[in-house]
C-alpha cells in the first residue's frame, strides 16, 4: 500500500540523472539586472499586469530607451567602479501642466552630479525636467545590497514604481555578498519587497498627479497588490523576461540543492513593512543597508544572527544567507527502508552502520547519514484517499516521482522539496482580496543531480 | 487611612533621601502645564485644536498657546528629574517616561459593568488647573519619550508628548534631537476630544520636532553645528505609527535603542522607528553642506498631497541664513559654495 510500482523506476531516472551529472555547478549571477558601470535609464509609463485580471498604470526606470519596468532595471557593478546613471525624463502625464521632474536618489552612496549635466535643483536631490537629463556620479566604495528610488515628492513616485536595486559585488569573487569569506553563497536571489493602492495609479491615469492631492490616498493608504520583484503571485513563478509581462521583466524562483548556501537579498521596496518569511530553515542575517553586521570591520559578520521572518524595512536592505539540509528531519529525504531504493550515505548502504568519524553528510548527496535509513514517519493513505496539490510530486523523497490521478501535480517536474516564501504580514498574500497571491513565491530543494541555471 | 498617608509620607521622603543621594549633578527639570493649544498646518487657514505640554507658566494661558511638542527635558546620567505638573486641561493628566525607573500609582475607573480599569498608570493631576509631581532617580542614560499617562490613546495623539535626553556618548560635543510625530485632525475638532480614540486614526500630517514640510514651502532646515565633532542623533517616535528615517548618502552608527545601548554600533543609513521607540545615531559629517533626512515609509505628503511631512534639511558648518537651495551641490558633493 505504500509503495507503488511505478516509483522506483523514476527513481532510478532521477538518480541516474543525479549521478550523470555529478558537476560542481558554478556560482550563478541568478540576479537579473544590467551591468555598468555606466547606465543610461529614462523613466516613463506603461501598465504592469496584475493576476486578478487588472492592468495598473506605473511611471517606471527603463533601460535607455526600453520599456519602462517595475522595479526599475537592477544594476549591478563592481565594487570600487566609478558608477555613473544618466537620467532621461520622457515621463507623459494625464491632466492640465508639463510633466513633473524626475529624479534618483542612492541611500548609502556620496553622490555627485556630474557638472556636465547637472539637471535643475530639487528639494532632495538633483532632477531632470521635461525631456531632459541628469547624470549622477558615485564610486561604488562598498560591496553589498542598495536601493535607489525618485528623491522627488517620493510619496507618489516611489508608489507609481520609481524604485529599485543596486548591487555591488566584492572585488573578493562573484560567490560573495561582501569581501569577507563568511559571506560566500552558492545562488542568490532579490526579493524586493513593495505593494500598491491601485486607487492612486487610477487617480494618476486619469487626472494626472494633480488628482492625487485632491484624494486622501497617501495618507489614507490601502495597498491591495504586493509584490516580489515586481510581480505578484503566481505570476513571479513565471520565467523572467517573458513577453506577457513586459513591463515586469524579472521573477523569483529560489531554487537550490541540499547544503547550499542560498543568498537572500531583501529589500524594502515600498513604503510598508513587510516581514518576510520563509520556510525551510532558518537564515542568517549577515547585513543591513549593505554593511556586514560585525563588531570591528574585517571581523567578518560576527554579529550574525538567524531567523525565519526577515524584518525588511522600507528603503532598508538586508543580506540573509539561507541554508537547507534534511537534518532534524528524522528520516531519509532520500527514502529509507520502506522503498526499496538503492542509495548510499558516505558510501553506506541502508543498514550498514558508518565508520567511525565520518562526516555528518554524504559529499554528492547531502544526505544528514545518522537519518540514513530511517522510515518517513508518515503512512501515506491510498491515493483515492489523497488531496494533491500542483506542487507534489506523487513521492515524500526528494528527487523521486510517484504515480498521481491524471491532470494533478505537474509543478514540481523533477521532484523537489516545495516551501512556500512569503510576507509573515498574511493578508498580503492576496491579489485584490483574492487569495492565494501576493507577496509568495515557491522555494524549491531541487535533487543534487537538477541542473538549476 | 493614616496608615496610608504615613507610607505615603514615608515613600515621598524615602524618594527624598534617594534623591539627595543620587543626583551627582542637577538635571535641568522643566515644570510643565499640560494646556489647550492650536497647531497651523503650513498652506493652511484653519488651526488644528491641540493640547501640549509647555514650560509652566505660573497659570494656565487663558486662550489656546501654539501648539509645539513639549520642552526638551535634559536629565544627568544617574541624577534624577523632578518635574510639577500643572493641568490646565478638562480632564486629569499624568506624566511617564517609558524606560526610567519610578513608582507608579495606577488610577483605577469602575465602569458601567462593575468592573475596575486602569484609567491612568500614575497619579494625575486634576482638572482646571490642579498640580502633581513627578520624580525619577537615578536616571538611566539615553533619549526617551515623556507623555501623558492618562488615557493615552487619545491623549497622546492630541499632542501631549515631549523629549527627554539623559547624558552622551564618549567624542560626541554636538547633539540633536529629532522627534516624529503625526496628527489627524478629524479627531482633534472643536467637540470631539472626549471622543477621539485612535480607533479612526489615518494621520494627514506628519512632522519633526512639531514641524511639518508643506508642497512648496521650504523645507525645514536644522543648524547641527560644527562638522568636526561627532554629532548624536536623538530619533524619537511619538506617533502611532512605524517611520523610517533615512539620512540621505551618509552612514550613521547606530549605538543605542530605547536607551539600552547595543554591544556594538551598527552602520546604516536608514533606522527602523516603531511608535514609541527611540535610537541613538551617531553621524561623523564629512562634508559641509545639508543633508536631507526624512521618513522612507513615505509619510512624505501633507493633507494628502505629495511632497511634504517628515523632510527635513541638516545643515553641518552652514551659517544661517539657510536656504537649502543654495546649497544643494553640497549634498551631492560638487563643492561648498560661497555663502551669502
Amino acid at each position: 500500500m505504500k509503495k507503488r510500482p511505478i516509483r522506483s523506476e523514476i527513481t532510478v531516472a532521477a538518480f541516474g540523472a543525479l549521478f550523470l551529472t555529478l558537476v560542481t555547478v558554478s556560482a550563478g549571477a541568478a540576479i537579473d539586472g544590467i551591468t555598468g558601470p555606466a547606465f543610461n535609464l529614462s523613466v516613463g509609463t506603461g501598465h504592469i499586469s496584475t493576476p486578478d485580471g487588472g492592468s495598473v498604470l506605473i511611471w517606471g526606470y527603463a533601460d535607455g530607451a526600453g520599456l519602462a519596468q517595475y522595479p526599475g532595471p537592477t544594476l549591478i557593478v563592481n565594487q570600487g567602479e566609478v558608477v555613473t546613471v544618466t537620467l532621461t525624463n520622457n515621463l507623459t502625464v494625464a491632466g492640465a501642466g508639463p510633466p513633473p521632474n524626475v529624479s534618483m536618489v542612492f541611500p548609502g552612496q556620496q553622490v555627485v552630479v556630474a557638472p556636465a549635466d547637472p539637471g535643475v535643483a530639487g528639494g532632495i536631490t538633483s532632477e531632470a525636467a521635461p525631456g531632459s537629463t541628469v547624470t549622477y556620479e558615485f564610486t561604488a566604495t562598498n560591496a553589498g545590497t542598495y536601493t535607489y528610488y525618485s528623491g522627488t515628492d517620493s510619496a507618489l513616485r516611489v508608489e507609481m514604481g520609481l524604485t529599485g536595486v543596486i548591487i555591488v559585488r566584492p572585488a573578493a569573487g562573484v560567490d560573495r555578498a561582501y569581501s569577507h569569506p563568511d559571506s560566500q553563497f552558492d545562488r542568490e536571489y532579490l526579493f524586493f519587497l513593495s505593494e500598491m493602492d491601485p486607487r492612486i495609479h487610477q487617480e494618476v491615469e486619469f487626472n494626472g498627479p494633480a488628482g492625487v492631492a485632491t484624494t486622501d490616498y497617501l495618507a489614507n493608504y490601502f495597498p491591495l497588490l504586493w509584490f516580489i520583484n515586481g510581480r505578484n503571485a503566481p505570476d513571479v513563478m513565471s520565467p523572467a523576461g517573458v513577453s506577457w509581462l513586459p513591463h515586469q521583466p524579472y521573477n523569483c524562483v529560489p531554487r537550490m540543492h541540499p547544503g547550499e548556501k542560498l543568498l537572500l537579498r531583501v529589500v524594502g521596496g515600498g513604503r510598508d513593512l513587510h516581514p518576510f518569511h520563509h520556510h525551510g530553515s532558518h537564515s542568517r542575517i549577515i547585513a543591513r543597508d549593505g554593511r556586514l553586521l560585525e563588531s570591528i570591520s574585517g571581523a567578518g559578520p560576527d554579529l550574525s544572527h538567524e531567523v525565519f521572518t526577515i524584518q525588511s524595512h522600507p528603503g532598508g536592505t538586508v543580506d540573509a544567507i539561507f541554508e537547507w539540509t534534511g537534518k532534524g528531519l528524522n528520516w531519509d529525504i532520500y527514502g529509507g527502508t520502506d522503498v526499496a531504493m538503492p542509495h548510499t550515505c558516505n558510501g553506506k548502504a541502508v543498514g550498514v552502520a558508518q565508520d567511525l568519524g565520518a562526516p555528518d553528510f554524504d559529499p554528492i548527496t547531502h544526505e544528514y547519514c545518522p537519518d540514513h535509513g530511517k522510515p518517513f514517519p508518515v503512512s501515506l493513505p491510498a491515493g483515492p484517499n489523497m488531496a494533491f496539490g500542483g506542487f507534489y510530486g506523487g513521492s515524500p523523497y526528494l528527487g523521486t516521482l510517484g504515480s498521481l490521478p491524471p491532470g494533478e501535480g505537474g509543478m514540481n517536474p523533477n521532484g523537489g522539496f516545495g516551501y512556500m516564501w512569503h510576507s509573515h504580514t498574511e493578508k498580503e498574500m492576496t491579489n485584490y482580496d483574492i487569495f492565494p497571491g501576493g507577496m509568495m513565491t515557491m522555494m524549491i530543494i531541487e535533487a543534487p543531480g537538477v541542473l538549476i541555471p | 487611612m493614616k496608615n496610608t498617608h504615613f507610607l505615603k509620607m514615608m515613600k515621598v521622603l524615602l524618594l527624598l533621601v534617594t534623591a539627595l543621594f543620587l543626583s551627582t549633578a542637577p538635571s535641568q527639570a522643566l515644570d510643565l502645564a499640560a494646556v489647550e493649544a492650536q497647531w497651523t498646518p503650513p498652506g493652511a487657514v484653519s488651526p488644528v485644536r491641540m493640547w501640549g505640554f509647555v514650560e509652566d507658566p505660573g497659570g494656565c494661558p487663558a486662550a489656546p498657546v501654539a501648539w509645539g511638542t513639549g520642552p526638551l527635558q535634559v536629565g544627568t546620567a544617574g541624577g534624577s528629574l523632578s518635574i510639577t505638573l500643572r493641568n490646565c486641561l478638562s480632564e486629569p493628566v499624568s506624566l511617564v517616561i517609558p524606560g526610567q525607573m519610578t513608582t507608579l500609582n495606577p488610577q483605577v475607573i469602575v465602569d458601567s459593568q462593575g468592573r475596575t480599569r486602569v484609567s491612568a498608570f500614575t497619579n494625575e493631576a486634576p482638572a482646571a488647573g490642579g498640580t502633581a509631581t513627578y520624580t525619577w532617580n537615578n536616571l538611566q542614560t539615553g533619549t526617551f519619550l515623556y507623555q501623558s499617562g492618562s488615557h493615552p490613546a487619545k491623549q497622546h495623539q492630541m499632542g501631549l508628548y515631549g523629549a527627554l535626553t539623559v547624558g552622551s556618548y564618549p567624542g560626541v560635543t554636538n547633539e540633536l534631537t529629532l522627534l516624529f510625530s503625526e496628527i489627524d485632525p478629524a479627531l482633534h475638532g472643536p467637540l470631539s476630544p472626549t471622543a477621539a480614540t485612535p480607533l479612526t486614526y489615518k494621520p494627514k500630517y506628519f512632522l519633526i520636532n512639531g514641524q511639518s514640510y508643506a508642497p512648496g514651502e521650504p523645507v525645514p532646515v536644522i543648524a547641527t553645528g560644527p562638522r568636526t565633532t561627532t554629532l548624536l542623533v536623538r530619533f524619537l517616535n511619538a506617533g502611532l505609527m512605524s517611520h523610517t528615517p533615512v539620512l540621505q548618502g551618509p552612514y550613521m552608527s547606530v549605538v543605542a535603542e530605547d536607551g539600552n545601548p547595543y554591544p556594538y554600533p551598527r552602520e546604516q543609513y536608514s533606522v527602523m522607528l516603531a511608535a514609541g521607540k527611540t535610537m541613538d545615531a551617531l553621524w561623523q559629517p564629512l562634508k559641509n553642506g545639508t543633508y536631507a533626512l526624512y521618513d522612507r515609509s513615505l509619510s512624505l505628503s501633507s493633507d494628502g498631497a505629495a511632497g511634504g511631512g517628515m523632510l527635513v534639511q541638516l545643515a553641518v558648518d552652514v551659517p544661517p541664513p539657510f536656504n537649502w537651495s543654495l546649497f544643494l551641490p553640497t549634498i551631492i558633493g560638487a563643492g561648498i559654495p560661497a555663502v551669502p
